[in-house]
C-alpha cells in the first residue's frame, strides 16, 4: 500500500499528481532532449549550440573514461535506433545526444566530472507535519520519493531483484530540501548520509535519528552508472521514476524552462483573464476584479490595461443587442487580437489570441474547449480560478496553452530528435486548430481480430475482477469502480478502443490534448507515464438523471498511465457503489500495476498494429505533387498505360512496396496476412476484375511499364515514385503476399470514382461516438513531395471555414421560425465546397506559365443516419459526389 | 473610444446571436458605430462597409472640412440632417437589386442598344461643358462617359445613391452641390441631375456653368427626345438588367456578375420558373449573404487591399492563411444552391435551386460567364 501513500503528501499540496517518468534510455531520447539553459540561454543561437556543443563533448569524453558500461549500453541502444527509428536519420545521433546532455547537466549541476557527489541538505524533522502518514521520513523529510522494487512492471524481476537494496531516488516531492538544493537528480542513488552508508533498509532508522534542524551531507551515485550496469538490453527495468513538479515537466517535456518560452512570445500580446463583474466601486484596492492573470508580459499588460472595455462590452452589448458578447477584436499597435468572452456566474473569463494564429472563426471553438477542460479538472471555472492554490498550476495550464497555439514548432522541436539547424518547420496551426477543435478523437481503424483482442483486454481488466482489486481479497470494499478506459496507441495519436461514453471521451481527450500527452510523445516511446488526477466529468455534473433514478453522487478520478507506445486513459468512480473517498486520495498502486499490466499484455499486440499503421493508407491517397505535369516522366508513364489497357491494368496491379533496405521490410511483409481487411472491397466490379486479373498473375514477367517505374523508383527521381502505392492505378492496389495470397485478395478500398486515383486527404468524423479518423501521419509522410504538405496545410484551414459554416447554420435549424436574417442569412448548410488552384513553387522557366493543378475542398455534414461530418480533398478531374464518399468510407472503414 | 490612451483599438465585437457591433474613427474626427441584431459572422464585414459609405455619404453632401474640423457641434449636427435621407437610402436598402454598397462595384444594366446612349450621353456631357455624364435607369448605370467611370469606384455608387434619392423626391430637375470623398473632398461640384422620364434620370458633373435652368431648356430637349423608344425600351428591361437578347439558362435563379478590372457589376433575378417557392426579396437575401460569404472568406476583394493599413489588417486575416488561391466555391443549403467563381477579370456568384446536381453547377456558371460577354 506503500504506493498509494506514496503520492498522498504532494496531492495534499495541490491535488494533482503528475508522475511522469522517461526513459533515460534510448526509447526516451528524443525527449529527453534537455537543453539546460546556462543562464545565458534565452534564444538559442546556432552559435550558443555549437558552444553547448563542445561543451557536451569534453563532459563525455570525462565521462567515457569512467563508464565503459555505459558505451556498452549505447551500442545496443544504436541498434535499437536503427530499429525503431529507421526513418531517422543518422541513429548514432540519437543515443549520443541523451550521453551528452547528461554530461552537460553533471557539468553544471557540480563542478568536477565525479561519479559520487555530495549534496547538501537542510533538514528540519520539526517541520514535519502530521499529514504524512505513509511515505516514510525519506520522503518526508528529505523529500526524495523511493520506488520500492516490487511496485515495478511485472516480467522484469531479475532487474527488480538487483535493485533491492539501493535507494534510487525516483521522483523529487517538491519545495522538499531535495529538491530545493537542486542537486538531488532523479535517478540518482543515495549511497550514504553524512558519510553513513545507506540502503533502503536502514535509511528510516538514519534519518530518524536526526535530531533537530541541521544540514546534511548526502552522497549520491549518478545514474548513468547504476543504469548501465543493466547492460546488454534497454529493458523496462531502467525507467527512472518521476514525481516532478509541474514546471519540472513542463521543462522534461519541452526541453525549455517556461519562463524562457514564455519570452519568446512575449511581445505577441496574448492573455487570459478572469474577471469579476461584480464591481464594488466602494473599495479602494486596485486591480481587484482580476482574479487571474496570465501571462504578466508586457504585451498581455497592454491588454489587461484595457479590461474596462471588456467589462463594459460585457455588461452594455447585452443590453443593446439582445446577445451576449462572444468575441471582439482589437488593434494593439500592429497586432489584431481577437478576445473571446465566457460569461459565468458574475464573473468573465477573456482570453486573447493574435489573429495571425487563431482566425475569428474558430475562436469559439478553442475557446469553448478551454473551459471544458478546465471544468472537467476543476469542476467549474469559479473553482478553478477562484482559489488561489491553483494559481501556479493554471499559469502552467495557460502557458502550454497559448504556446500550443502560437508557437507549435517550438514544442515539436523540443521533443524531435536533434535540435534542427534548420528554421522551423513551416506552423500546421491551421491543422492543429482543426483537428482539436474537433469534438473528436482521432481513431485508427484495426483489423478486426486485433481490436477483439483489445477489447478483450481492456474488458477484462474494466470488469475488476483480478486479484487485490476484487472485494474478496481483502474483504473490503472496493475502491474505486472503472467506469471505462480508453486506449491511445503510438501514445496518443490514435484512439484504437474505447470504453468510455463519449463526453467522458472527450473530456479525457481534451485534458490530453492540454497537457500535450496527445500530440507530443507521437511517434516516441514515453518510458513511462502515469498521471492521477480527480475530474469532473463534463457530462455527470451536467446531470443527465433519467426518471426515477439519479446518479450516485461519486468523485471521478483519472488515471493515465503510459507505456512505450501505449497510454490507457481509466477514469474511475469513487462513492456510489464503491467506497467514497475523502480527501484527496492518491493513486492506488493496484490500479496503477493493473494498467501497466494491461498495456504490457497489449504489447504482445503492438505488431499487428504497427503494420496497421505501415499498410499502405486504407482509402488510397494521391500525392498533390503527381498531378502536376512538372515530371515528365509522368506523361511518359500515362502514355504507355494509355496505349495499352492491358498494360494499364497490369500496371494497376502494382506489387507491394519493394522492402526498403533494412529493417523495417518484416514489418510490411511479415504476416501480411493478418492485417485482414477493414477496408472491404466494396463492389467496385472494375476492382475485382483488376485483383483477379492479378491475382493471377501477380508476380508475371515484369510488363515494360511496371519495369519503367520500378527503375525510376529506385533513381529516386523527385521522390515521386518512391511510394508503394502506384500512384496512378492505385484504385485496384493489390498487394503480392508471400503467403496464402491465393486466399486473401483485397482490392483497396478507393474512394474516388474514375480510373485515377484522385483522393489526396480525408476527415471523417462521426459525432456519435466521437471519434474521427484521417490519413495516419505515416500515410501522409509516405507522400512526400512539396505541395503535398501545402495542400495539407490549405486544406485544413479551409476545413476550418467550412466546419464553422455548419456550426453557425446548425442553431439556424433549431430556431427555424426565427425570422430570416437573424443569425446565419443563408440558412442551414449542408455541403460547402472550394476548388483551389495550386501552381510549383519558383518556377524558373520564363517562357512556359507554370503548370497549375486544381482541387476541390469538399465538406458534408450528414445527420442521418448518423451524425457525420466529412471532409476530403481531391483532385479536379473527376467530378464527384461527397455524400458518395461519405458513405463509401464510413462503410468502408469498420467502425 | 475606451482604449485609445492603453495603445488599443477597438473595431468590433461579436454576439451570440450573430450579432455585432463595429467602430471606426474618421479622420479623428468622427467616430460611427454600427450595430445589428444577427447576420452571422459575415455580418461584420457588411457593416464595415456601412461605416465607409455613410461617412462618404456625409462627405459627399457636407464637405470633409466641415466634418474635420468642427466649430460648433450643434450646428454640425443640424448640418448632418441634409444627408440622412441618402444614409437611410443605405441603411434600409430599399431598392432590391442595388448592391453597389455591398459590392463596391457600380450596379450597372446593360441597355440593347449601348452605343446610341454612349454617344448622346458623351455629346450631352460635352455641351454641359463637363466631362462627368451619365444616365440612370432604375438606379443602375445604363450608360456613362468615361471620365464617369474612372472616379472611384465609391464615388460611383454613392452619386448613384445620391441620384436615386433625389429623383425619387419627385423634382424635375436639381442642381446640387456634392463633393467627392476621394477625389475632391474639399472643393464641390455641382450635380445636375434631369429626369428624363420617370425612372431614368441623367446627371452631369460641372463647375459654375451652365445655370440648371438654361441646361435644362437648352440641352435636355436636344440631346433626348430623339431617344425616349430607347430609354422606354431600358425601362422596360426592368430589374432584369440584361437585354433581350441574352437568355439565361433556366436552372439561374439569381446572378451578381462583376467585372473585377472595370468595377461594374450586373445583377439579376430570374422570375420565370415560377414553380420555385423561392421569393424575390429571399433570393436577393441570399445572394448577399453568399456574397458576403465568399468574399470575406475565399475571394479577395480588391479595395481590401489598398484600403488604409489597419482596415486590411482587419480583413484579410483569414484570407491570408490559405496557402492556394481559392477558385470557386459553391454552398448546398436546403433552399438553394449557390456558386461562386473567380477568375482574374470576373466574380460571378449564382443561386440555382437545390434540384440541380451540385457538380453540374460548375458549368451553369461557366455558361453563364460565356452568355455575358458584354462585362468587359
Amino acid at each position: 500500500q506503500k504506493n498509494g501513500e506514496l503520492f498522498y503528501l504532494e496531492l495534499s499540496e495541490g491535488e494533482e499528481e503528475a508522475a511522469l517518468a522517461r526513459a533515460a534510455s534510448s526509447q526516451g531520447v528524443s525527449t529527453n532532449h534537455v537543453r539546460f539553459s546556462d543562464k545565458e540561454a534565452e534564444v538559442i543561437t546556432e552559435q550558443d549550440r555549437k558552444q553547448r556543443r563542445g561543451l557536451k563533448a569534453e563532459g563525455e569524453t570525462a565521462l567515457k573514461r569512467l563508464a565503459r558500461i555505459l558505451r556498452r549500453k549505447r551500442r545496443p541502444s544504436q541498434r535499437r535506433g536503427g530499429k525503431e527509428g529507421g526513418k531517422e536519420n543518422p541513429a548514432s545521433s540519437r543515443p549520443a545526444s541523451i550521453l551528452k546532455n547528461q554530461a552537460a547537466q553533471r557539468q553544471g549541476v557540480t563542478v568536477q566530472q565525479q561519479r559520487l557527489k555530495d549534496a547538501c541538505v537542510y533538514l528540519n524533522p520539526k517541520r514535519l507535519g502530521g499529514g504524512c502518514e505513509g511515505g516514510g521520513l525519506l520522503e518526508a523529510l528529505l523529500g526524495v520519493v523511493h520506488r520500492p522494487a516490487r511496485s515495478r512492471a511485472p516480467g522484469d524481476p531479475a532487474a527488480a531483484a538487483r535493485r533491492e537494496e539501493r535507494l534510487t531516488v525516483h521522483g523529487l516531492i517538491p519545495n522538499s530540501p531535495a529538491a530545493k538544493c537542486g542537486q538531488i537528480l532523479i535517478g540518482d542513488v543515495i549511497v550514504a548520509v553524512d558519510d553513513v552508508d545507506v540502503t533502503s533498509e536502514n535509511i528510516e532508522r538514519v534519518l530518524s535519528c536526526i535530531p533537530g534542524p541541521t544540514q546534511v551531507r548526502l552522497t549520491l551515485e549518478t545514474v548513468a552508472l547504476v543504469d548501465g550496469g543493466g547492460g546488454a538490453e534497454p529493458s523496462p527495468a531502467r525507467r527512472p521514476k518521476a514525481s516532478p513538479p509541474v514546471s519540472q515537466l513542463v521543462r522534461l517535456l519541452w526541453g525549455e524552462d517556461t519562463a524562457e518560452l514564455q519570452m519568446s512570445v512575449g511581445h505577441i500580446p496574448h492573455v487570459v483573464m478572469y474577471l469579476s463583474l461584480k464591481l464594488d466601486s466602494a473599495s479602494p484596492q486596485d486591480e481587484e476584479e482580476i482574479l487571474y492573470q496570465y501571462p504578466m508580459s508586457e504585451a498581455s499588460g497592454q491588454l489587461k490595461g484595457v479590461r474596462g472595455i471588456f467589462l463594459t462590452l460585457c455588461d452594455m452589448l447585452e443590453n443593446v443587442t439582445g446577445g451576449r458578447i462572444i468575441s471582439s477584436s482589437l488593434l494593439l499597435g500592429k497586432h489584431l487580437v481577437h478576445v473571446g468572452y465566457w460569461k459565468e456566474g458574475s464573473n468573465l473569463l477573456v482570453i486573447g489570441l493574435p489573429a495571425e494564429r487563431v482566425p475569428l472563426l474558430c475562436l469559439q471553438t478553442v475557446l469553448g474547449d478551454v473551459v471544458r477542460t478546465l471544468k472537467v479538472m476543476y469542476g467549474s471555472l469559479d473553482s478553478a480560478f477562484c482559489e488561489v492554490d491553483h494559481a501556479p498550476r493554471l499559469d502552467h495550464f495557460f502557458c502550454l496553452f497559448f504556446q500550443q497555439l502560437i508557437q507549435p514548432w517550438r514544442l515539436r522541436e523540443g521533443c524531435s530528435a536533434p535540435p534542427p539547424s534548420a528554421p522551423p518547420p513551416p506552423p500546421d496551426v491551421s491543422g492543429t486548430l482543426f483537428l482539436e477543435g474537433l469534438p473528436a478523437v482521432r481513431w485508427l481503424t484495426l483489423p478486426p481480430e486485433i481490436k477483439m483482442e483489445v477489447d478483450t483486454v481492456l474488458s477484462d481488466f474494466e470488469s475488476s475482477d483480478f486479484g487485490e482489486m476484487s472485494e474478496d481479497f481483502f474483504g473490503l470494499r472496493r475502491l474505486y469502480v472503472t467506469l471505462g478506459s480508453c486506449l491511445f496507441y503510438k501514445v496518443g495519436s490514435y484512439l484504437i478502443a474505447n470504453h468510455l461514453p463519449k463526453e467522458a471521451l472527450l473530456d479525457v481527450c481534451l485534458y490530453c490534448q492540454h497537457y500535450c500527452l496527445l500530440p507530443l510523445a507521437s511517434e516516441q516511446r514515453v518510458g513511462q507515464l502515469v498521471v492521477w488526477r480527480e475530474v469532473f466529468p463534463q457530462q455527470r455534473a451536467g446531470g443527465g438523471v433519467a426518471a426515477g433514478y439519479s446518479r450516485p453522487p461519486g468523485r471521478h478520478f483519472l488515471l493515465i498511465v503510459g507505456l512505450r507506445h501505449f497510454m490507457q486513459c481509466v477514469l474511475l468512480e469513487a462513492g456510489g457503489c464503491a467506497s467514497p473517498a475523502a480527501g484527496s486520495p492518491g493513486p492506488d498502486c493496484v490500479y496503477v500495476d493493473q494498467v501497466k499490466a494491461t498495456l504490457l499484455q497489449l504489447e504482445a499486440l503492438e505488431a499487428g498494429m504497427e503494420e496497421r499503421l505501415s499498410a499502405p493508407p486504407a482509402p488510397c491517397l494521391s500525392c498533390a505533387d503527381w498531378f502536376l505535369p512538372a515530371a515528365a516522366a509522368r506523361e511518359r508513364l500515362d502514355g504507355l498505360a494509355a496505349s495499352s489497357p492491358v498494360l494499364s491494368k497490369l500496371a494497376g496491379a502494382v506489387r507491394g512496396p519493394p522492402p526498403p533496405p533494412g529493417a523495417r521490410g518484416r514489418g510490411l511483409f511479415g504476416e501480411k496476412s493478418r492485417r485482414s481487411s477493414p477496408q472491404r472491397s466494396l463492389s467496385d466490379s472494375g476492382g475485382e476484375e483488376h485483383g483477379s486479373g492479378a491475382g493471377l498473375s501477380p508476380n508475371s514477367t515484369p510488363d515494360p511499364a511496371r519495369r519503367r517505374r520500378d527503375s525510376l523508383g529506385s533513381n529516386g527521381s523527385g521522390g515521386l515514385f518512391k511510394v508503394n502505392p502506384n500512384p496512378f492505378h492505385l484504385g485496384t492496389l493489390k498487394k503480392t503476399l508471400t503467403e496464402r495470397e491465393t486466399e486473401e485478395m483485397y482490392a483497396t478500398l478507393k474512394l474516388t470514382a474514375g480510373a485515377e486515383n484522385t483522393l489526396f486527404h480525408y476527415v471523417l468524423m462521426e459525432t456519435v461516438r466521437g471519434i474521427f479518423i484521417a490519413p495516419t501521419h505515416r500515410e501522409v509522410a509516405q507522400l512526400s513531395g512539396s505541395i503535398h504538405p501545402q495542400l495539407i496545410r490549405n486544406f485544413h484551414h479551409c476545413c476550418l471555414s467550412i466546419r464553422a459554416a455548419f456550426q453557425q447554420s446548425l442553431p439556424g435549424r433549431r430556431a427555424a421560425d426565427r425570422p430570416l436574417g437573424g443569425g446565419w442569412g443563408l440558412g442551414p448548410v449542408k455541403e460547402h465546397g472550394v476548388l483551389f488552384q495550386c501552381k510549383p513553387e519558383n518556377w524558373t522557366d520564363q517562357r512556359k506559365p507554370a503548370p497549375t493543378m486544381t482541387y476541390w475542398v469538399i465538406g458534408r455534414m450528414l445527420l442521418e443516419p448518423v451524425p457525420q461530418e466529412f471532409y476530403v480533398c481531391f483532385h479536379d478531374s473527376v467530378a464527384e459526389v461527397p455524400v458518395e464518399m461519405a458513405f463509401r468510407l464510413s462503410f468502408g472503414l469498420a467502425l | 473610444m475606451f482604449g485609445g490612451g492603453q495603445g488599443a483599438v477597438l473595431s468590433s465585437c461579436e454576439t451570440e446571436a450573430g450579432g455585432g457591433v463595429v467602430w471606426r474613427v474618421f479622420q479623428d474626427s468622427v467616430m460611427l458605430i454600427a450595430v445589428s441584431r444577427g447576420g452571422g459572422k459575415e455580418e461584420q464585414v457588411r457593416l464595415r462597409r456601412l461605416l465607409e459609405n455613410v461617412w462618404s455619404c456625409m462627405v459627399l453632401v457636407l464637405g470633409q472640412d466641415e466634418l474635420v474640423h468642427v466649430k460648433n457641434v450643434e450646428r454640425l449636427k443640424k448640418e448632418l440632417r441634409s444627408c440622412f435621407s441618402l444614409i437611410d437610402l443605405l441603411l434600409e436598402e430599399k431598392l432590391e437589386g442595388i448592391l453597389g454598397s455591398l459590392t463596391h462595384c457600380a450596379d450597372s444594366l446593360l441597355p440593347p442598344n449601348a452605343s446610341v446612349l454612349q454617344e448622346t450621353v458623351d455629346g450631352f456631357a460635352r455641351a454641359a461643358d463637363s466631362e462627368f455624364g451619365c444616365l440612370i435607369v432604375h438606379g443602375r448605370i445604363a450608360s456613362a462617359t468615361e471620365k464617369w467611370w474612372r472616379l472611384a469606384p465609391q464615388e460611383v455608387i454613392l452619386l448613384s445613391a445620391f441620384v436615386r434619392s433625389l429623383s425619387s423626391s419627385g423634382s424635375a430637375s436639381c442642381d446640387y452641390p456634392v463633393f467627392l470623398p476621394q477625389g475632391s473632398p474639399t472643393v464641390a461640384h455641382r450635380l445636375l441631375r434631369f429626369q428624363l422620364l420617370p425612372g431614368a434620370d441623367v446627371c452631369v458633373l460641372c463647375g459654375p456653368t451652365p445655370p440648371l435652368h438654361e441646361a435644362e431648356a437648352q440641352l435636355v430637349g436636344r440631346f433626348w427626345s430623339p431617344l425616349v423608344e430607347t430609354l422606354r425600351e431600358c425601362l422596360a428591361l426592368g430589374e432584369r438588367c440584361l437585354p433581350g437578347s441574352v437568355t439565361l439558362r433556366p436552372d439561374v435563379l439569381a446572378l451578381l456578375l462583376i467585372n473585377r478590372e472595370t468595377r461594374r457589376s450586373v445583377c439579376c433575378v430570374q422570375m420565370f420558373p415560377h414553380h420555385h417557392t423561392l421569393s424575390k426579396t429571399r433570393r436577393w437575401e441570399l445572394l448577399r449573404s453568399f456574397y458576403t460569404f465568399s468574399t470575406s472568406r475565399y475571394f479577395s476583394q480588391e479595395e481590401a487591399a489598398c484600403g488604409p493599413p489597419e482596415e486590411r489588417a482587419l480583413v484579410g486575416d483569414f484570407l491570408q492563411g490559405f496557402s492556394h488561391q481559392p477558385q470557386q466555391c459553391y454552398l448546398v443549403t436546403e433552399e438553394c444552391k449557390s456558386f461562386g467563381l473567380q477568375t482574374p477579370q470576373h466574380q460571378l456568384f449564382l443561386l440555382s435551386p437545390p434540384d440541380v446536381p451540385t457538380f453540374a453547377l460548375r458549368t451553369v456558371a461557366t455558361q453563364t460567364l460565356l452568355l455575358l460577354p458584354l462585362m468587359n
